[in-house]
């Protein structure tokens, strides 16, 4: 033990995956004016909730010991020195202390070193039982039994001490026979400066090493600690450093909620070991799938262009990105891993082979997008740096905004940089979750097809909005910065099926061109209020996609299933809003089982399957959405209250179908 | 500070000899001390005189001497190194402890040894299975290596 406080455990870990884990942490470095509100109000799930943890700097670590201590000295009245050795050896336990403290006083006085004053001596003269040379009793010191030793012995006593690491915390006289405390004053009044500040910082470092609720942060420069306030200690619990470090409380990975940190252990391990192999897909490039130029890709979004042909594809499967919007219904579907199916007759041999393909092949497939993800996560982290430091002030400018007015964009950042961290561990679960086992029944092969659907379709929810935020926060954004919006500016997705945002932002930005600077300021004010509705939109789609991987699948999909099944049931046998009594008696089932908006896309899920085999239509879907007392816009996902909007409360998008 | 404690400690010992052991610098270097010890009369060690050689740290006394038995012991705690697994040699020492004390320690630990944590497993074995064995090879072993 040492002042390392871990830092080494981390980087082991990270260099043992492969990966620069330390990219991320250290491009943070840059965040040194965070003021600790707004490191944990960029989480991006301390907005809602209560706070779970607080972040100290040393300084903040050392006023709380000195607040423990005093709680001790005011509550068993002894001094701040053996306060504060009792609190250390209870391990910073006050219930603990004060317990046993009052069942037997001697007993904890004995064991922690506390000894009653002794009368000093009335010599004038000692001798010093180091050195046995005479001093002038001026000149010694001696801890509450006063055995008087001279001030060098003391300091060569105290050095030693202090070299030899925290246990100086618990230095006691150095006659053998006494079990004395040495205080804090002696070792104040003796040491050299740099050994007294060693043993300020073992205090400090007590305090935190010896408390299950604090840990260090793992960032390699950090100083800071994490106290946390979850009364589970022992399971995954993200934490977020003023440092913008991201990391597990409980393993002290990185942050890596909704995954359980056993299963982020075996991952890191798995890429270990896997890395030799796949040290070939670390090159960064790809040829265009069209003109087979290659590719780099140098900005975080998927949505590619290639600058010579002008082709628009998607890096994670290069399939063309127009068939990733959802009018052409094939959803965001790259996440998924199709198992190529082989049939017919193949020798034992070569099936081997093929099983050992395969089973490669899966892996990678994951692998592939759990550090695409990853080196995702960086590169946006970088442009937070970015922003702060260049962006925000010519953005200022352009706009005629103030810099303080523009931390919407900062916060669009953040919640890229959380949703990439959160998307890239779905990817590992995937991986552990669906893995076929050779003795599976067809039943439980089914439900975990089933599970799969499920997974899937919420991880391609989740990967679809954060595109969407990402593309807008960096490449929307960017016209901004190059002065006026232009209309027909490169990268955007010309008819895709995107219908969206961008599109909008766009048109609108090409009516404004012509009518000046107050048509792009009105560019300019619908741009921040679609980032800042898309933000809050991709942030609780991703608390809720956390909340419900956490819960585990089948009770998300049970919950989901229920309150549907009966809504539907209802609404179809009783007409549309035909009954009022049993809709509403469905709405409230409904509302019961999930009331918020990001509950919305998963429900269609078990819903969408039926239609695609000529079930419900537009009419039916109507019906849910009054059945279920609420309609989700198409566009961002929020659950609408208002039955009778038009345009959606969040974007302001047309709701489709609404005329009916 | 070193060689200051090691002088006084040295003053004090030809001042006042303890009864059963002797020591002093082996030569001229101060930090390198020999020093003898009897064998306890109420130990099967009783008659034997053992040598052991004292390396002082350079700074010392806030670590302990390196004390170890020239001449062969058959003793639990004591291996065919010589070296001793004593407390206060090692995590117990004490800047107040003394060369006298730590030799009285040895001759203590050569009446008493602590089987329970042996540096020789076999000789702590023996040491508490058959204790007539482990006295008879103990006296065989001082007759031979520590007499004349």
């Amino acid at each position: 033990m040492s002042d390392d406080h871990g830092d080494s455990e981390y980087m082991e870990e990270g260099s043992e995956a492969g990966y620069d884990s330390e990219g991320g942490y250290s491009s943070g470095d840059g965040f040194g004016g965070y003021s600790g509100d707004e490191a944990e109000a960029s989480s991006p799930m301390a907005k809602s909730n209560k706070k779970t943890f607080v972040v100290l700097d040393r300084e903040e670590l050392r006023d709380r010991l000195k607040g423990a201590v005093a709680q001790v000295v005011d509550l068993l009245c002894i001094s701040d020195a053996e306060a504060t050795r009792a609190l250390r050896f209870y391990k910073w336990d006050l219930g603990k202390l004060q317990e046993e403290w009052f069942t037997d006083p001697d007993a904890v006085r004995t064991k922690v070193g506390l000894v009653d004053e002794q009368p000093g001596t009335r010599r004038a003269e000692e001798t010093c039982k180091i050195c046995f040379e005479s001093y002038a009793v001026a000149d010694m010191a001696a801890a509450r039994c006063k055995h008087y030793y001279c001030k060098d012995c003391w300091r060569g006593y105290v050095h030693n001490a202090v070299q030899s690491g925290p246990s100086c915390l618990d230095l006691r006289c150095p006659d053998p026979e006494c079990k004395a405390a040495v205080p804090r004053s002696v070792i104040m009044a003796t040491a050299d400066e740099q050994h007294k500040q060693r043993y300020e910082e073992f205090a400090v470092n007590s305090f935190v090493d010896d408390q299950r609720q604090i840990a260090w942060c793992p960032a390699p420069d950090c100083q800071n600690a994490a106290l946390s306030l979850s009364d589970r200690l022992g399971v995954a619990q993200d934490i977020f450093c003023r440092c913008g470090a991201a990391f597990c409380f409980n393993c002290k990975e990185e942050a890596h909620r909704p995954v359980d940190c056993e299963t982020v252990r075996q991952w890191m391990i798995k890429n270990s070991a896997e890395s030799e192999n796949l040290n070939w897909i670390l090159a960064n490039t790809k040829p265009c799938p069209k003109c087979t130029r290659p590719i780099e890709k140098n900005q975080g979004c998927m949505h590619m262009t290639c600058s010579q042909c002008k082709h628009e594809f998607c890096w994670l499967c290069t399939g063309p990105w127009a068939e990733h919007g959802e009018r052409t219904g094939g959803f965001y579907n790259c996440n998924r891993f199709k198992k190529a199916v082989e049939k017919g007759e193949v020798d034992e041999q070569e099936q081997k082979r093929q099983h050992a393909r395969q089973s490669l092949e899966r892996y990678m497939h994951y692998w592939q997008r759990w550090a695409e993800n990853d080196s995702s996560r960086k590169k946006a982290l970088q442009q937070v740096d970015k922003f702060r430091n260049e962006q925000a002030e010519i953005l200022g400018e352009r706009t005629a905004t103030p810099t303080s007015q523009l931390k919407f964009v900062t916060d669009a950042w953040m919640q890229v940089v959380h949703c990439r961290r959160i998307l890239k561990w779905t990817y590992s679960i995937a991986y552990y979750t669906f893995e076929e086992s050779a003795g599976a029944s067809k039943e439980q092969r089914d439900r975990m097809a089933q599970h799969q659907e499920f997974f899937e379709f919420n991880q391609g929810q989740a990967e679809h909005y954060l595109e969407k935020l990402h593309h807008k926060v960096e490449k929307d954004l960017s016209k901004f910065l190059k002065g006026k919006p232009a209309p027909d500016a490169d990268g955007e997705p010309s008819g895709s099926g995107e219908g969206g945002a961008a599109e909008e932002a766009s048109s609108s930005g090409a009516g404004g061109s012509g009518a000046g600077g107050s048509g792009d300021q009105a560019a300019w004010n619908t741009f921040r209020e679609q980032l800042i509705g898309l933000t809050d939109v991709t942030r609780l789609h991703f608390e809720k996609l956390v909340n419900e991987f956490e819960k585990g699948l089948d009770a998300a999909l049970k919950e989901y299933d229920a309150p549907m099944e009966d809504a539907v049931s209802v609404a179809a046998k009783a007409g549309v809003a035909a009954d009022a009594e049993a809709t509403a008696a469905a709405a409230a089932a409904a509302a019961k089982g999930k009331a918020a908006a990001a509950a919305a896309p998963s429900r269609r899920v078990t819903r969408s399957s039926k239609r695609r085999q000529g079930g419900p239509g537009d009419d039916e879907a109507t019906a849910m959405e009054e059945a279920a007392g609420f309609w989700q816009c198409r566009h961002c996902t929020f659950a609408n209250q208002d039955m009778d909007a038009t345009d959606c409360d969040v974007c302001g998008q047309p709701r489709r179908g609404a005329a009916r | 500070m070193a060689s200051k404690r090691i002088s006084k400690e040295l003053q004090d010992l030809q001042k006042d000899p303890p009864t059963s052991c002797s020591a002093g610098p082996a030569g001229d270097d101060l930090f390198h001390w020999q020093a003898t010890i009897m064998g306890p009369g109420d130990s099967p060690y009783s008659g034997g005189v053992f040598f052991v050689t004292i390396h002082f740290p350079p700074d010392y006394p806030f670590k302990p001497p390196k004390v170890q038995f020239q001449t062969k012991v058959y003793h639990p705690n004591i291996n065919s190194q010589g070296s001793i697994c004593l407390d206060i040699l090692k995590e117990q020492w004490s800047p107040a402890l003394t060369i006298s004390k730590v030799l009285l320690s040895i001759c203590s630990l050569l009446t008493d040894p602590n089987p329970d944590d042996p540096l020789v497993p076999e000789i702590a074995h023996i040491y508490k299975t058959d204790r007539s064995r482990y006295e008879e090879t103990a006296r065989e072993w001082t007759r031979k290596y520590a007499m004349g």
